[in-house]
Parts: structure tokens; C-alpha cells; sequence
């Protein structure tokens, strides 16, 4: 797995000025995406966030050549993934793209044969494919025993596991997730969450998540992609990003709860500052306002 | 690739065509399609295709993209002109090879049935393009209504109908969907023998199915929820009323058509 591939500072995906227009031609012509860039280092754990419709699921269908672009480039170690010599299927198993409401996908006889159709894919041995089977099960945190079962009978969370599983069990470096937690009720989400940050701590995948949820962006990434209307709107940690909250109100795009209030304060004259998101962060702010102390 | 799909949709607009009743509408196509049928020489063919191009360009319509709905068609198209350019037989023969041979009837009959079908799919796909699907059934409910006299179930085959329109890009949508997702999963649809290719289907087919028995079973469940009872006791919500955009085409279509028809019968 540890190949080393260009230098240390390369990204290890790099999208520059991608532009895509959906049915080009037509009177249903749309511009989804305009002129993005973005580039992603190993190791990152992004979210990318935006309205629906703000071009989130199209700009990752082009990290693995699901989709084309109109205008603008991909790059994967930085070889252009678009270039008549790359191979986009092995491509696409080194970038993992699990989409939303991935449960729906499912179609084999058995969990375990579900799981293996990926690495299946890839050409793997016999061996091998069932070694990737077991270990993706552990690392969604599902019994071994549920790989005999038909996926058709599992619960809706366990279905959505397994799907992930499918991705994982190929061992992508990169691992794309659209709203891995639509639909999940609170615990779901928790242990979603939960299973995503062991993939990145334990195994040192990079990881791109799409969420329309601020909250969840703040919590789980270390550098958040704001997108509006097809262009990228804001791009930064957490606490960067936050300090625009009155820009991202204003643009009609959710800030989290906790954020809200310390605006609220601040507009009504209490001199909070403003980029907290976590329950934590607001807390030391408002105990430091209350002793008057300077700056945090 | 499946986007690509333009036979039956509907392009929206406000011409004098996407303002018609649908039930003026689809008498209309029809009249045209049995004028197509009844006219065999070239001057009313000629009038026949000025007025069904003055009607796409009427509608507000591009031509590439009424033109893009005949690309299925092509095969046909070249097949019937082959069959029929070898196989009329005439007096003046132009060319000869064998047993084969072009005869200037043949050039003149195959020529004819081409701009017949062209003519006839693009009158056809005018109506679909102008008038929603929903408009359509309703309209065809409406012009089937007597039959209901009989006993016909109208109702549920036009409620069938627009259920089945109303799902096609749907399901298009998430067919598009589950083979994003399964490439993403290295599936691989283009290449290998026919077998491996049939194969490589199961992981979509078995999804898509799954997947549209649990819409209908929802769907079925919103309509109850919503108290339907079929037919009986039913208002509409678009009432459906005939105005100036139905007497207007209807006016011009018979005048064209006469003269074609008219023509016809003179030289014949």
C-alpha cells in the first residue's frame, strides 16, 4: 500500500478550473460547476459543503471520471485522469466514491458476495478477495456472520454499511462520501461518524465528505470547501471559515447552532467573537467575555 | 448516453402549439399521419412537409432537436429505401446488376416513403414535445371517454399511462445512478463478449427493480393516504377547455391538408 508516488508536497488530487455543463445544447442546458479549484493532500480529511443543487455530487463524480468535464482538468498523483493513457477503472479503485443512499446498489445473493464485487473487479486472488471481505466488514464494524445473510434482509443502517463496505473492500486511497448520513436516525449518524474517523486515524485514508450539514462539517473536517452556485464560495479550517458567518448567512447557507447564538450575542452589543462551532469553543468564549479577559 | 433520449419529451414553451388542447392536438396528428398516408405524389408531399416544418418552426421548436429524435430511426429509414429501390419494378430501368436493378419508379417510391416516415415521426414528436404527459393522458382520457359506456376501464389505462410517463425519467435518472455507483465499483458495461456484457447487467437491473417495486408500493400507499378511489366522483384540477390556439391550428391544419388531400385526388 505504502508506494510513494511524486514528491511529498504533490497533492494527491488536484482539480484545476473544472467547469461542467449539464445537456449541453439543449433548452435544458445548466452550468453546474464554474471554474473550480481545488487540490487535496494525503492524509486530509475535507468536507465539502454546499446547498443542494450547489454542484457537490458533480464536482465529485469527476474525481474518479464518472462525469467529464466541459472545460478543466483532474489530476490523480498528479497524472490527468482524463489522458488517453490513464486507466480510469484502476483509477477508480484507488478513489473510492461511495454515493448517497449507497444501500441502494446492493444486489447480490449475499453480503460477503456484495462486498467481494468490487475487489472481484480488480482481478484479485480467491484469497485475497475474501481477506479484503472480512477486513472491510471490521473496519464497518459489522460481524463476520453477516456475510452469509442476503442484504435485501438487513436493517437500513446495516444495508448502508455493507454498501460502504464494498467501496472499502477495493482499499481506495482516496475515499469520496456523499451524505453517508442522510437518512440516518441520531445514533446512525453517530456511529457513521464515528466508523469515518476510524478510517482516517486507523488507516490513513484521505477523505473527501459532502454534507449540506455546517455541524457535521466542523466537527469531522480539518478543512472545509464551501460551495455555492457551482463556484467554490469559501475554502479553510473550520475556524477560518467560520469567522465568515455573517457572509455565510447572508449567502443563505447554514451556520452551525452554536455559531448562530454567538452572533446573535454580538448583534445585540456582547463583544463574543464569532467562529466557534463546537459547544466547547462557546463556552470558553463566553466564561472569557464574563471575566473580561482579552482575546482567545 | 441515456440523457440522450429525446423521443417523447416534453419541451416547454408558450407557442401557439404548447397552448392547444392536447384532444386538438393528438386529432390533429392523426389527420396528418392519415394525409400521409393518402397522398402518394410529390406536390401534396410538398405541402404536407412545408407545413409540418412551418409548424416545429411555429412551436418554437430547434430543428436539430426534432432532427436528434430520428437518430433511432436511421436503420429503418435505410433499410426501407434499400428494399424499395431494389424491389419496384418499373419501365425505365436505370441500372442493372444481376437480378438487381433501379428503376426510376423505385428511386421515385423509395424517396417518397422516406420523407413519409421522416415526416410522420417528426408530426408525432411534435405532439409529445408540445404537450406534457400529464396534458397527453389527460387528453386521450378525455377523447376515450365514451368508451367508458362499454365498460372500458379509460380511466385506469390513462391513470396506467401517466403513472408509466411519469416514472420513465425517473427511473432513467436512477438507472443513470446505480451505474455510476457500480463503476465506481469497477463494473465495466462496454466491453467483452455478449455473454459478459448480459451479465454485467445483473448489478443494475437487480437494484433498479428492487427499487421500483418499493416507488410503486410507496406510491400506491401516498394515493390511498389521499383517499383514491378511481374514477368515480373525480374533479380535475386543469380543466380542459377549447379557445383560439385550437381553432387556429385547427384552420390551418384542414388547409393544408385539403389542399394536399385535394391535390392528390386531382392528379390520381
Amino acid at each position: 500500500m505504502d508506494m510513494i508516488y511524486g514528491t511529498p508536497e504533490q497533492p494527491i488530487l488536484e482539480v484545476r478550473d473544472l467547469s461542467h455543463v449539464y445537456s449541453k445544447g439543449t433548452p435544458f442546458e445548466r452550468k453546474a460547476l464554474d471554474h473550480v479549484n481545488l487540490s487535496v493532500k494525503k492524509g486530509e480529511l475535507i468536507a465539502i459543503i454546499g446547498h443542494t443543487g450547489s454542484g457537490k455530487s458533480t464536482l465529485i463524480q469527476h474525481f474518479n471520471g464518472l462525469l467529464k468535464p466541459s472545460a478543466g482538468q483532474v489530476f490523480f498523483h498528479g497524472q490527468d485522469i482524463f489522458a488517453k493513457s490513464a486507466d480510469l477503472q484502476k483509477i477508480r479503485f484507488q478513489i473510492g466514491l461511495v454515493f448517497q443512499y449507497p444501500e441502494y446498489q446492493l444486489f447480490e445473493e449475499t453480503v460477503g458476495q456484495d462486498i467481494a464485487y468490487g475487489p472481484m473487479n480488480m482481478g484479485l486472488e480467491h484469497e485475497e478477495v475474501t481477506r479484503r471481505v472480512n477486513d472491510a466488514l471490521d473496519a464497518v464494524g459489522l460481524p463476520q456472520a453477516i456475510s452469509e445473510k442476503s442484504p435485501f434482509e438487513l436493517s437500513g443502517g446495516q444495508k448502508r454499511r455493507v454498501a460502504l463496505a464494498g467501496v472499502i473492500a477495493m482499499q481506495p486511497e482516496i475515499l469520496v462520501l456523499d451524505e453517508p448520513t442522510a437518512g440516518l436516525d441520531p445514533a446512525g449518524r453517530e456511529e457513521m461518524f464515528d466508523l469515518i474517523r476510524g478510517l482516517h486515524e486507523k488507516r490513513g485514508t484521505t477523505i473527501l465528505l459532502v454534507t449540506h450539514s455546517m455541524e457535521d462539517a466542523a466537527r469531522m473536517a480539518s478543512r472545509l470547501v464551501v460551495l455555492k452556485e457551482g463556484s467554490i464560495f469559501l475554502t479553510g479550517a473550520p475556524s477560518e471559515v467560520f469567522t465568515q458567518a455573517e457572509a455565510l448567512e447572508r449567502s443563505g447557507l447554514s451556520v452551525p447552532q452554536v455559531t448562530k447564538i454567538m452572533l446573535e450575542l454580538r448583534r445585540r452589543g456582547i463583544p463574543v467573537k464569532t467562529n466557534c462551532f463546537t459547544v466547547e469553543q462557546a463556552l470558553d468564549e463566553l466564561l472569557r467575555c464574563r471575566t473580561g479577559g482579552i482575546g482567545c | 448516453m441515456l440523457k440522450d433520449i429525446t423521443l417523447g419529451q416534453y419541451f416547454p414553451g408558450n407557442s401557439l402549439l404548447h397552448r392547444a388542447d392536447p384532444r386538438t392536438k393528438i386529432l390533429l396528428v392523426m389527420a396528418v399521419i392519415v394525409a400521409l398516408f393518402v397522398c402518394s405524389t410529390w406536390i401534396p408531399f410538398v405541402i404536407l412537409t412545408v407545413f409540418i416544418v412551418g409548424m416545429v418552426y411555429a412551436s418554437k421548436l430547434r430543428l436539430r432537436m426534432v432532427m436528434r429524435g430520428l437518430k433511432p430511426l436511421i436503420f429503418i429509414l435505410v433499410f426501407t429505401a434499400v428494399l424499395n429501390l431494389f424491389m419496384t419494378s418499373g419501365d425505365t430501368v436505370l441500372w442493372r446488376a444481376g437480378p438487381l436493378s433501379i428503376t426510376s419508379a423505385g428511386v421515385n417510391k423509395s424517396i417518397l416513403i422516406v420523407v413519409r416516415l421522416v415526416l410522420l415521426v417528426i408530426s408525432a414528436s411534435l405532439l409529445t414535445y408540445t404537450t406534457s404527459p400529464i396534458q397527453l393522458t389527460d387528453g386521450l382520457e378525455r377523447l376515450l371517454s365514451p368508451l367508458k359506456k362499454l365498460h372500458a376501464p379509460v380511466h385506469e389505462l390513462a391513470m396506467m399511462m401517466s403513472l408509466a410517463l411519469r416514472f420513465i425519467p425517473t427511473l432513467v435518472e436512477e438507472t443513470d445512478r446505480i451505474m455510476c455507483a457500480q463503476r465506481a465499483r469497477g463494473a465495466d458495461f462496454d466491453n467483452g463478449g455478449l455473454l459478459r456484457r448480459a451479465k454485467a447487467l445483473i448489478p443494475i437491473l437487480v437494484p433498479l427493480f428492487v427499487s421500483a417495486f418499493r416507488r410503486a408500493d410507496e406510491l400506491a400507499t401516498a394515493m390511498e393516504c389521499r383517499l383514491y378511489r378511481g374514477d368515480t366522483g373525480r374533479t380535475r384540477l386543469r380543466q380542459l377547455k377549447f379557445g383560439g390556439a385550437d381553432a387556429a391550428c385547427a384552420a390551418l391544419t384542414i388547409c393544408f391538408l385539403g389542399a394536399a388531400i385535394a391535390l392528390q385526388l386531382i392528379m390520381a
